[in-house]
């Protein structure tokens, strides 16, 4: 309570300073009034009386001073004095205020910017309970390519009886529901889950109920995620109990899920419970269809996990040896999963970033020096006359400080812009990237930068300046140490640092841009341009037998309209990634079976499919709608890969290992094609007839090509769709320019960001060596008049002072260089087709950066040309 | 050479100023005063200490001020005991009373 009290006096005397100043005056001119008034009643005169009261008393000031001590606001009062005093001093000078503003907002903003993204995908936690104990449990394939393989139902229920090691296992089967409730019918991303996930995953709903154990006995309920709560159902919580129509059959919503919780990166619309017997071919161990999840033991390690799983994994090869045999299993944690590959790049462009800020730190660290070296008599003369010099070293402090404050302030606002720059142009595959958003980590974060910042530069030569020798710096006339070898040296060694640092951001720019043109410029083995591509699937009420005659009909429609050039269809988007591979037989190389790594990954498409995207048949023919046996195309990879020295075409090729049956011929090769990460090469790859596998085709990437615009190409594609079945859903529809565009997504990012960082650096660096320069020139105006007076032609002057530039510039690329070297490897991963150590760019990077630091000397050096000697020696 | 010194001893004013206003409510001048009149004059109140003492005390919660009219009808700050000053009067009588016992001790020891 008593504290409570003084603060109250406390916060009073600082509010109403002056009435509380005024109260005082009041008081001390009342007691020395009434002294005034006793001493004339003991017989002196007024005048006597009143100068007896004062001597008595003496200063007034002094007591008034005590008083406010005794008041205990005196360091507040301090501090809001030199701020006001700051605040003043930067409304005099706005074009150092701004400058200096301007580059700790813009290290500031870029920081906070990746920083803001490191904080969401990263820092923040998972929309799950308890995460740290969540982990994924994947098939390892036999010949240990692939170590994140799904899990086949058998396995499934095994390593949940036989683990000693998890509390609870749950899984999920991707799929996808046509919602079809009136209107045009929507294709939905649907999940069927076992009725733990949602219990296992620790995930609360935001209206009714999730999936609970005992849900698989009556599969006719959904959830649905928030996403199509919110686009189609308008976030109407009365959906909770209704009864909607997913393909072709009434379930009721039973639950909505929260807006920030999403199955692992994939976004799901609706969830479902699975039923296991109705999963086709459940009981087969080689069929390999669920996602597992699991949640630790109190007390487990991942490692331990792995080796428990691995332990069964054994006994289920040792025991089911015709569909296990060499398989194992692998644990990795769901938190690692979803973030662990963003950790490094997302570290790289921080670390960028945080460079571009300690460029502009060393900016203003460097322009505070420049001021303060000219405010050195006025720091002499204020200590000469009894300044201490903590109250000088704190009123600078807080200078410093307060332009952090607005520097920081501005960065935040920058910050903000930034972010959401970068989440429109981010890639889709940034996972948790919609998540982003500037919370109180973020703004603390830019913030204590900021001000972090002000300290650093603001104490140094606040501690330095505070205590000038100050007999010297008055008798210079105030220039005294400021330009003294030592400063000089501080500065020089500032513009050095900043160089460097430049230098590492744009050689590292450099390397990234090339990489990414070099990527632009690959060669992707499709045409882009003109070219649509939808995705259609075909319902389940759809017999095997019908979908070759609905493309069939879908394709003559289409490509008779005119403007249209082409017309076909793969299960495979143009670009996309590998899906799994398959097992094959070569039939005329049996030798070759015996190796366990033949596979293959297999599509199937329309006729004329190649033509519409532009491949290029190498040798052979196009599939037709009917063949009278079965067969293949393969791409040029398989061919190499499977027939080294000898033609494909006529060759058998088999799915399956243990298949027995006499395969597909070859009838063609075709062009390989850019997928997934385009920078690698393309996997052997089989093309077969939709004929020959229709239950592949039910979800198809029709791809149209034209002249006719995008617009009227997808509403041409979607009347001849709607026109054969109007409840057939159209989606995904995109450009091919769009899709490929998408897969240079990362390495665009990527680029844009350093390449933004590299040219802030360099803007900094140029304006942080003229302004050292530049004020080199002014110090030496002089020393410069003296020479011109002796006979110093303009250019002995000019070059007098490049020549200082030079030095600087030489030796801030010397060690930027050697620094670069260090540091360019941590970027082998975004780097394509070009080394680390690039020596070209290295030295190209050096050149522009040399060349960008002599011209910002060439300014000031101009000016100190034009220095009257006459007026230079007189202004002394 | 001895030295007389009628300066209020180090670290007592405080003490004397509470043990004034317990008498009456008074402004800083009265405190002066009346400490002076009832010490018949031997002790002088340094004026220069005695505002800030009156602020520090107030700081702390022992006295309270007011600004009131004083005889001739001016404005003036008059400051009164609180109840915590009545308890710290005590305690600050009760120890220099001990300490007056003792140097008196000291000083009397022939």
């Amino acid at each position: 309570m008593n504290l409570l009290r003084r603060l109250r006096r406390r916060l009073r005397a600082l509010a109403f300073r002056r009435e509380v100043e005024r109260e005082l005056a009041d008081e001390l001119q009342l007691h020395i009034e009434l002294e005034q008034e006793k001493n004339e009643r003991l017989g002196m005169s007024p005048d006597e009386a009143r100068r007896a009261a004062l001597v008595t008393f003496g200063g007034v000031e002094r007591y008034k001073e005590e008083a406010r001590d005794a008041r205990g606001v005196r360091l507040l009062e301090t501090v809001a004095q030199d701020l006001r005093y700051a605040l003043r001093t930067m409304r005099k000078t706005p074009a150092f205020t701004a400058t200096v503003i301007l580059t700790l907002g813009l290290g500031v903003g870029a920081t906070s910017a990746i920083f803001s993204i490191v904080n969401a995908v990263l820092l923040r936690p998972l929309p799950y309970g308890n995460e740290q104990s969540l982990v994924r449990l994947y098939s390892q394939v036999p010949d240990g390519t692939i170590d994140r393989f799904s899990v086949s139902i058998p396995d499934y229920l095994d390593y949940k009886t036989r683990n000693r090691v998890f509390s609870d296992m749950a899984m999920w089967l991707n799929s996808t529901m046509t919602l079809g409730d009136g209107g045009e019918p929507q294709r939905l991303a649907a999940v069927f889950a076992s009725d733990n996930l949602f219990s296992l995953m620790g995930v609360t709903p935001l209206h009714g109920r999730l999936l609970q154990p005992g849900d698989s006995d009556h599969p006719d309920v959904v959830v649905l995620s928030h996403g199509v709560f919110a686009r189609r159902f308008g976030s109407d919580s009365a959906i909770v109990g209704r009864r909607i129509t997913l393909d072709g059959s009434a379930k009721t919503v039973i639950g909505v899920l929260p807006p920030n919780f999403r199955l692992y990166t994939r976004d799901v619309d609706v969830w479902a419970p699975v039923v296991i017997q109705q999963v086709p071919k459940y009981t087969q161990r080689g069929n390999h269809i669920l996602r597992v999840i699991a949640r630790l033991r109190p007390g487990v390690t991942v490692t331990e996990a792995q080796r428990d799983v691995r332990r069964v994994a054994a006994n289920l090869a040792a025991e089911y040896a015709r569909d296990d045999q060499g398989w194992s299993a692998n644990i990795f944690s769901v938190r690692n999963e979803i973030v662990g590959d963003l950790t490094r790049p997302l570290m790289i462009l921080l670390t960028a970033s945080a460079l571009v800020l300690l460029i502009a730190c060393i900016n203003v660290a460097n322009l505070q020096l420049t001021r303060s070296a000219g405010r050195g008599r006025e720091l002499a003369v204020r200590r000469a006359l009894g300044a201490e010099r903590g109250r000088l070293v704190g009123q600078m402090l807080i200078e410093s400080l307060t332009y952090a404050a607005f520097g920081g302030l501005l960065g935040i606002a920058l910050g903000v812009a930034g972010t959401k720059a970068l989440v429109a142009a981010a890639p889709g595959g940034i996972s948790r990237l919609d998540e982003v958003s500037l919370d109180a980590r973020v703004f603390a974060f830019a913030m204590g930068v900021a001000l972090l910042t002000g300290i650093l530069v603001g104490l140094w030569p606040a501690f330095r300046d505070s205590d000038p020798q100050l007999g010297r710096t008055l008798r210079d006339g105030g220039r005294g140490h400021a330009g003294s070898m030592h400063a000089w040296r501080v500065r020089g060694a500032l513009v050095v640092a900043e160089l460097s640092l430049a230098l590492t951001i744009l050689v590292g720019a450099g390397l990234v841009l090339q990489s990414f043109r070099k990527i632009l410029d690959l060669d992707l083995g499709i045409r882009t341009e003109n070219a649509v591509a939808l995705r259609l699937t075909i319902p389940g009420r759809y017999s095997d037998s019908t979908i070759t005659p609905f493309f069939r009909e879908l394709q003559r429609g289409l490509a008779a309209v005119p403007g249209i050039t082409g017309v076909s269809a793969s299960d495979r988007g143009p670009a996309q990634g590998s899906g799994a591979s398959t097992d094959i037989r070569l039939i005329e190389r049996p030798e070759a079976n015996a190796s366990a790594s033949l596979m293959s990954q297999v599509s199937v498409v329309l006729p004329d499919y190649f033509r519409t995207m532009g491949m290029k048949l190498v040798s052979g023919r196009d599939v037709a709608w009917s063949e009278r046996q079965p067969v293949a195309i393969v791409n040029a990879a398989a061919a190499s890969r499977f027939w080294p020295g000898r033609s494909a075409l006529g060759q058998h090729v088999a799915f399956g290992r243990r298949s027995t049956d006499s395969g597909m011929v070859v009838i063609g090769v075709v062009s390989d094609v850019r997928r997934g990460d385009i920078t690698l090469r393309e996997e052997p790859m089989i093309y077969i007839p939709v004929a020959s596998a229709p239950s592949f085709g039910r979800t198809m990437m029709l791809v149209v090509r034209g002249s006719l615009g995008t617009a009227t190409t997808v509403s041409a594609a979607k009347r001849a769709v709607h026109g054969i079945d109007p409840m057939l859903p159209v989606y995904e529809i995109r450009t091919l320019e769009e899709i490929v565009g998408d897969t240079v997504a990362q390495p665009r990012l990527n680029a844009t960001l350093l390449g933004a960082f590299a040219a802030l650096a360099l803007v900094l660096a140029a304006v942080g060596i003229y302004g050292v320069i530049a004020y080199s020139v002014t110090q030496r105006r002089q020393e410069i008049g003296v020479r011109v007076a002796l006979g110093a032609q303009p250019g002995d002057v000019f070059r007098l002072v490049v020549r200082q530039g030079a030095a600087l510039a030489a030796a801030g690329l010397a060690i930027g260089l050697v620094a670069s070297w260090l540091l360019t490897p941590v970027l082998r991963s975004w780097l394509y087709e070009i080394e680390p150590s690039d020596p070209v760019t290295f030295v190209g990077v050096a050149i522009v950066l040399g060349a960008i630091a002599l011209l910002a000397t060439a300014i000031p050096a101009r000016r100190a040309t034009k220095v009257d000697p006459v007026l230079a020696m007189r202004a002394e | 050479m001895p030295v007389e010194s009628n300066d209020v001893l180090q670290g007592t004013l405080d003490m004397l100023v509470l043990k004034a206003l317990s008498l009456q409510p008074m402004h800083g001048w009265g405190v002066a005063q009346r400490i002076q009149q009832i010490s018949s004059n031997v002790l002088q109140v340094n004026q220069g200490s005695l505002y800030p003492a009156l602020h520090r005390l107030e700081d702390r919660g022992w006295i309270e001020a007011e600004w009131g009219t004083s005889e001739n009808n001016r404005k003036a700050k008059f400051y009164r005991l609180t109840r915590a000053g009545e308890r710290q009067l005590g305690t600050e009588a009760a120890t220099w009373r001990r300490f007056a016992t003792a140097i008196d001790a000291v000083m009397s020891t022939t």
